[in-house]
C-alpha cells in the first residue's frame, strides 16, 4: 500500500463534504494503521510524518460523546486538516488544499 | 571427506568403547572460562530497569508512531503510548480524544483504544478497538465511576 499526502487530504475533504462518513474514514485509517504494523505501507518522500498525523487523526474521528453525537465538529476536523497536513515546506499540500477546497469534489472513496 | 590421522571421525558419544581401550590424552587441553554473570541470580533486574531497557529498545519504534503524547510503564510489564490529544471545541467539559497503544513487553502483543478526556485530564470515555470492527463506548464520570456503555 502506498499513501501520499493527497490521499489523506482527500479523505479529510470527503468527510467534510459528506461524501464519506466518519465511520468509513475511521475504518480506512484503521486499515492503514494495521498495514503499517505489518510494514507494508510506503510513503511519499518527506511526507511520512504529516501523513501519519493525518491518519491518526482520522482513526477515531467517529468517536461520539453521546449516542448519535460526534465528539468532533466539522470545524474541529477542518482545523485538524489544516494543522496536520497544511504545513508543507514546499507548498505542495497548501496548493493541494486550495484545490480541494475550491470545488474539487471528484474524489473517490479510498479503499 | 578428509581423514585426520589418529582421529576416528566416525566415533561418536554413542559408540561403545571396548574393554581394552585406553584413555588418550587430548592434543588440546580444554580451557575453562568462568563466565561472569551480568546479574546475580538472586538479584533479578528490577521492573524499573526492565522498563528502562524496554523503552530504549522498543521506544523509538512505538513512540514515533503512537507516543507523541508520552508513555507510561506499567507494573505488569506493559508500556502504554499516548497519542496527542485531538481537541474538540464543543464547549463542554470534554477536552478531546487520544489514541492509546499498549505494548506487552513479555508477549509482544499490542492493543489499542481511543480515550476521551475532560479538561481536568481525566478519562471519561474509552472506545476499545475490537477485531469485529464494532465500536462501543464505555463512559465514566468525573470520579472514575463507570456510568454505562452504548
Amino acid at each position: 500500500m502506498h499513501i501520499d499526502l493527497q490521499t489523506v487530504c482527500r479523505v479529510f475533504e470527503d468527510v467534510l463534504n459528506g461524501s464519506m462518513s466518519r465511520e468509513q474514514a475511521d475504518r480506512w485509517a484503521y486499515a492503514v494503521v494495521q498495514e503499517e504494523e505489518t510494514g507494508i505501507v510506503t510513503y511519499s518522500p518527506h511526507e511520512r510524518e504529516r501523513i501519519w498525523a493525518g491518519v491518526m487523526y482520522l482513526y477515531g474521528v467517529d468517536t461520539m460523546k453521546a449516542p448519535g453525537q460526534y465528539l468532533h465538529s466539522d470545524n474541529d476536523i477542518r482545523a485538524a486538516m489544516d494543522a496536520k497536513l497544511g504545513e508543507v515546506a514546499d507548498g505542495q499540500a497548501a496548493t493541494l488544499l486550495l484545490a480541494l477546497t475550491s470545488g474539487r469534489r471528484n474524489a473517490q472513496p479510498v479503499s | 571427506m578428509t581423514v585426520i590421522p589418529g582421529d576416528d571421525v566416525t566415533r561418536s558419544l554413542d559408540n561403545r568403547v571396548g574393554a581394552g581401550a585406553t584413555t588418550e590424552r587430548p592434543a588440546f587441553a580444554a580451557v575453562v572460562v568462568q563466565i561472569k554473570q551480568a546479574s546475580p541470580a538472586s538479584q533479578p533486574l528490577s521492573h524499573e530497569r526492565l522498563h528502562q531497557i524496554d523503552r530504549v529498545f522498543f521506544g523509538p519504534f512505538f513512540r514515533e508512531k503512537y507516543g507523541r503524547g508520552g508513555d507510561k510503564a506499567l507494573e505488569n510489564d506493559r508500556i502504554r503510548y499516548y497519542g496527542l490529544i485531538q481537541p474538540t471545541d464543543d464547549g463542554s467539559e470534554l477536552a478531546g480524544r487520544r489514541y492509546v497503544h499498549e505494548f506487552d513487553t513479555m508477549t509482544g502483543c499490542t492493543r489499542g483504544w481511543h480515550e476521551t478526556v475532560d479538561r481536568a485530564g481525566k478519562v471519561r470515555q474509552i472506545r476499545p478497538e475490537r477485531n469485529d470492527g464494532i465500536a462501543r463506548h464505555y463512559q465514566f464520570d468525573g470520579n472514575g465511576r463507570y456510568r454505562g456503555s452504548w
